[in-house]
């Protein structure tokens, strides 16, 4: 503990800084003036004692200087020093400090941004006690397009239980955006559908009432309760703590509040917003079409595991590994190949199925957040660059003067790191401020949040950006300013720049590098723009336009099968009654939702062999008008008729990519398939309708059909309605009807088909992306105006004297002009090859985010490298034209 | 030497001020600088001529370390002077620099017998 003590006594010392000092000038005075009067009294003459008392003591500045140093606080003494001098110089230079700061800003707070989304949905563990033993689970697919799936409800008990001793299975299945109604009126919300030790597995707490219990709501049919989330409960209800045991309406159903979720957790998802959480049975029925609780194909639980203390991820692999093979075993067509893998949680983000393209995709952003830093670190090097220049005289000066070279260039680093940290501290803010906007946007029909990740990483990182700032910006120009010889400067008469050829060869490389980085941004983002483009021209096979989906369950009511179709129709009916409707249909599902039917199809004559499984296909129950509404448009055959009825003969229509697949080079129309077993009953395909794009945007082709719903009863049903009216203004004429047809209100969901387009299955990513990607290419291209105008102007000041002897010698303006532009464009097109090869390396890697255009399209690449050069060069332009006009006279005048 | 590491480069013998400082003031009890610089001079019959000023960067050193406290008081001519009195840690710190000495000084005197 002696340093402590030490340092206390020193930090005292500093504290008493002064008092110090005059302490030790009066004892220092003490002893000459003692000594002084000694030498006098052995008989000296008042001025020799003077002089031989100071002989004596020695140098008593030096002396006083090393005594202060003896405390150790002299590179504090010298950082006060430098920073008080730095904060001088930026007041003097006030423009310049404020262009540094605003382009650190944008680039530090541009990546702060960026990271603070990676962070909070890749990074950062979930709010929960001891996050690190909880562990993803997923079975890995080969037959899957996406790679990976989730587990069955059958599939989840069995695991649960026979993994107990070394983790404790949870899981949840999310039924998105169900009808939400409470004191009078109704929403969406999307609900996280959870076993019941879901939450204690977590270890989560309630804020208000209580959790799903043990045992609770894995069977069908219990009541139905919903726990809150924090965030829903605030904007719902306004944090009315009288919500516990409201009766309210969610999907239809009737179902009481019992607790509210504690404000940290917001589900497992690090990207989607959970409103509430419910047992399995609120959300799943018995009757359910879906028949989530005994199916083993329906793949809905996302399964998570908090491992056992100890416990490590091999170890639970291995005990998954024998469990998978039992299952396997057991259901040998179902589970054959069935493999699950125990991951570490976060890298299941942002959910479990995604591939690990998030990842690419944040590490692409991560790249083009550091190439737009870059780009701003060039601007300062450059505007550094050519203050040192002009403090060259200075530091030659205070070198002549003895100032050592490392003192000048601590200082000049100083004053460098001051204005960086400034531009850091206002890009963090503005940083912050971009997330935490981001964060408390409530996107209304996405379930999505963005951008909550701001804690110590983000600051580390932007602190990281900012040293790296100061110190690539900001060592070179110190070192040259530093670097100069006396003689040399004040030799020069008033030109600042002694750096001469070498320096602007610096700036010129500096110059093309902005360049290049900005066309690799520019080109990033021609592209994800151009992607976006077209998704959104892309054919889906069906005409989105003036559509409104409303989805209905009225099973929920135990009506019965009658009731449930007789209340369609007239549904039906009156719908088509209100103004402007010019189409009604009912479908089970629709395009890139979430509730789409999958089953296999057994051809006619053709059996399926032993051990095999009959291929899966996706498919939609529909009513005779549903191709009408839709505009899909039937190529061959016909379409349903109300014929087609449940005594008719089985019917069926498909799509063009089935037919060629099933039925290759043959007339598919007539040809028949089972959806139950090689034995029928058996499906007569009478129409074939083109091919669209059923789950996500993004699929290849494949195959799918239509069955009539009269033949394929479900209960939950989508209206969907084709109007001249906006279907905005609709929604509420045919709730109305609704509530005017059933009290109980037995909406799910009521939505535009263009806005239920914009989700998360839609165009939602794509826009995302090409915003994000947009708005990085604007920055850089912002930065790099900067730069190239910053650098083209300053070497024409700097060679004034040289444009003005040249124009005395009878250059014209033109070949000037001329000779500024033809340097200027040099540079460019060195930077925009190598910007040109840069793009083309970095877009290796986005093949799979980008849709209808590849990563090497030459159109972006073109396009994107004229415009930039077109900009560029007059970013040149401007600067040289001025130069032109140069009075020479003047010019030569000019110190 | 030993403690060399510890000694501003510009002291005459490097290492002994300390122990000089130590023991003078282990020797007087309170002193203020210039009756240290004295006293050694007087004791050492001119013999130790320390650049008189070097003292108080030492002191400092020594202020530090704990080996000496400071207070002010007035002189037998009725001026303020800062004295210096030994610590407890001084005294040890002490032995610890004459038993040092010793076996420097007497290992030198070796070697030079030896010859």
């Amino acid at each position: 503990m002696n340093w402590l003590r030490e340092l206390a006594r020193r930090i005292r010392m500093l504290v008493n800084r002064r008092q110090f000092d005059v302490d030790l000038e009066e004892e220092m005075r003490l002893h000459l003036e003692l000594r002084q009067q000694d030498q006098i009294e052995s008989g000296m003459s008042a001025d020799d004692a003077q002089a031989a008392a100071r002989r004596r003591f020695g140098n008593v500045t030096s002396l006083r200087e090393r005594s202060n140093m003896a405390w150790g606080w002299e590179w504090l003494e010298h950082l006060t020093q430098d920073v008080r001098f730095g904060f001088r110089i930026l007041n003097k230079n006030l423009g310049v400090t404020f262009v540094i700061v605003l382009t650190l800003a944008l680039g530090v707070g541009a990546n702060t941004a960026i990271f603070g989304l990676v962070n909070g949905i890749l990074l950062q563990r979930l709010p929960v006690p001891a996050p690190e033993q909880i562990a993803a689970l997923v079975i890995q697919s080969g037959e899957s397009s996406l790679g990976a799936l989730g587990f069955s409800y059958p599939q989840f008990v069995e695991f649960r239980e026979q993994t107990a001793p070394i983790c404790e299975v949870f899981g949840s299945a999310t039924a998105w955006r169900l009808n939400f109604t409470a004191e009078g009126h109704s929403d969406t919300l999307t609900v996280g559908g959870v076993s019941s030790n879901y939450f204690s597995a977590l270890g989560v707490k309630p804020a208000l009432g209580r959790l799903v219990l043990p045992g609770e709501g894995e069977h069908p049919g219990e009541p139905a309760v919903l726990v809150l989330s924090y965030a829903f409960w605030q904007r719902r209800f306004g944090g009315d703590p009288q919500v516990i045991g409201k009766q309210v309406r969610v999907g239809g159903k009737q179902a009481t509040i019992v607790g509210v979720m504690e404000k940290e957790f917001r589900g497992q998802f690090s990207v989607f917003e959970m409103d509430a959480y419910a047992p399995l049975s609120t959300v799943f029925d018995e009757s359910s079409a879906s028949n989530f609780w005994t199916s083993r194909d329906i793949h809905s639980m996302l399964v998570l595991g908090r491992l056992r203390p100890g416990v490590t991820l091999a170890q639970a692999q291995s005990r998954f590994d024998v469990v998978s093979r039992r299952l396997a075993a057991q259901y040998a067509v179902t589970d054959k190949d069935l493999n699950v893998r125990v991951m570490d949680e976060r890298l299941s983000r942002p959910i479990p199925y995604a591939n690990n393209a998030f990842i690419v995709f944040s590490g692409l952003f991560v790249i083009l957040g550091a190439l737009v830093l870059l780009l701003a670190c060039t601007n300062i090097a450059n505007i550094l660059m050519a203050r040192a220049s002009v403090r060259q005289r200075e530091m030659a000066i205070r070198a002549a003067l003895g100032g050592a070279r490392s003192r000048l260039l601590r200082q000049m680093l100083t004053e460098t790191m001051l204005t960086t940290l400034l531009g850091g501290i206002a890009g963090v803010t503005l940083g912050a401020s971009l997330s935490y906007l981001a964060s408390s946007t409530h996107l209304s029909n996405i379930p999505i949040r963005l951008g909550f990740g701001f804690d110590w990483r983000v600051f580390v990182y932007a602190l990281v950006a900012v040293i790296f700032t100061a110190i690539s910006a900001g060592l070179s120009p110190a070192l040259r300013a530093t670097r100069a010889d006396v003689n040399t400067v004040l030799h020069q008469g008033g030109r600042a720049d002694a750096g001469g050829k070498a320096r602007h060869k610096v700036r010129g490389d500096l110059m093309a590098a902005q360049v290049a980085g900005s066309l690799t941004l520019l080109i990033v983002a021609g592209l994800f723009v151009r992607s976006l483009r077209a998704v959104e021209r892309m054919d889906i096979g069906f005409d989105p336009n003036q559509l409104l989906n409303v989805t209905l369950d009225p099973s929920l009511d135990n009506y019965t099968r009658i009731q449930t179709n007789e209340f369609y129709r007239s549904l039906e009916t009156k719908v088509r009654a209100l103004p402007g409707i010019q189409s009604v249909s009912l479908a089970a599902s629709v395009p890139m939702g979430n509730t789409l039917g999958n089953q296999s199809v057994y051809v006619e004559g053709r059996p399926v062999p032993s051990g095999q499984r009959a291929p899966g296909v996706f498919f939609n129950d529909v009513d005779p008008p549903y191709f009408d509404t839709l505009r899909i448009r039937i190529i061959l055959g016909r379409a349903f008729t109300d014929a087609d009825s449940e005594t008719a003969p089985l019917v069926a229509i498909i799509n063009e990519t089935m037919a060629r697949h099933f039925w290759p080079g043959e007339d598919p129309i007539g040809k028949r398939f089972s959806l139950i077993s090689d034995a029928g009953p058996f499906v007569e395909i009478v129409g074939v309708a083109r091919d669209g794009k059923y789950r996500i945007l993004a699929e290849d082709p494949q195959p799918y059909f239509y069955v009539p719903l009269t033949q394929h009863f479900t209960a939950q049903r989508t209206l969907q309605i084709r109007s001249s009216m906006p279907p905005e203004l609709l929604a509420p004429l045919v709730q109305h009807e609704i509530q005017a047809l059933d009290a109980s209100d037995p909406i799910e969901e009521i939505q535009t088909m263009k806005e239920s387009l914009g989700g998360t299955l839609g165009y939602f990513i794509f826009r995302l992306g090409a915003s994000l990607a947009a708005a990085m290419g604007l920055l850089g291209l912002l930065l790099a105006i900067v730069g190239v105008y910053g650098v083209v102007s300053y070497a024409a000041t700097q060679r004034t004297q040289e444009l003005g002897v040249r124009m005395a010698l009878g250059a014209s303006p033109r070949q000037i002009l001329a000779l500024l532009l033809r340097q200027g464009a040099q540079l460019v097109a060195a930077g925009l090859l190598f910007g040109l090869v840069g793009a083309w390396a970095l877009t290796r890697a986005m093949s799979h985010m980008l849709v209808g255009v590849s990563p090497s399209d030459p159109l972006t690449y073109l396009s994107v490298a004229a415009l930039l050069s077109f900009i560029t060069l007059l970013a040149c332009w401007i600067p040289a034209r001025r130069a032109m006009r140069i009075d020479p006279m003047v010019a030569l005048r000019y110190e | 030497m030993v403690r060399s590491l510890d000694l501003h480069r510009d002291e005459i013998i490097p290492g002994t001020l300390y122990l000089l400082i130590l023991k003078t003031l282990a020797r007087s009890g309170e002193l203020h600088g210039y009756e240290i610089a004295n006293s050694i001079q007087r004791i050492s019959e001119d013999v130790l001529q320390v650049e008189e000023g070097s003292l108080y960067p030492a002191l400092q050193r020594m202020l530090i370390k704990g080996w000496v406290t400071a207070k002010w008081g007035t002189t037998a001519g009725n001026r303020r002077a800062r004295y210096y009195q030994l610590t407890a840690a001084g005294r040890k710190q002490l032995a610890v620099e004459m038993s040092q000495f010793e076996r420097v000084i007497g290992a030198i005197t070796r070697v030079i017998e030896a010859v």
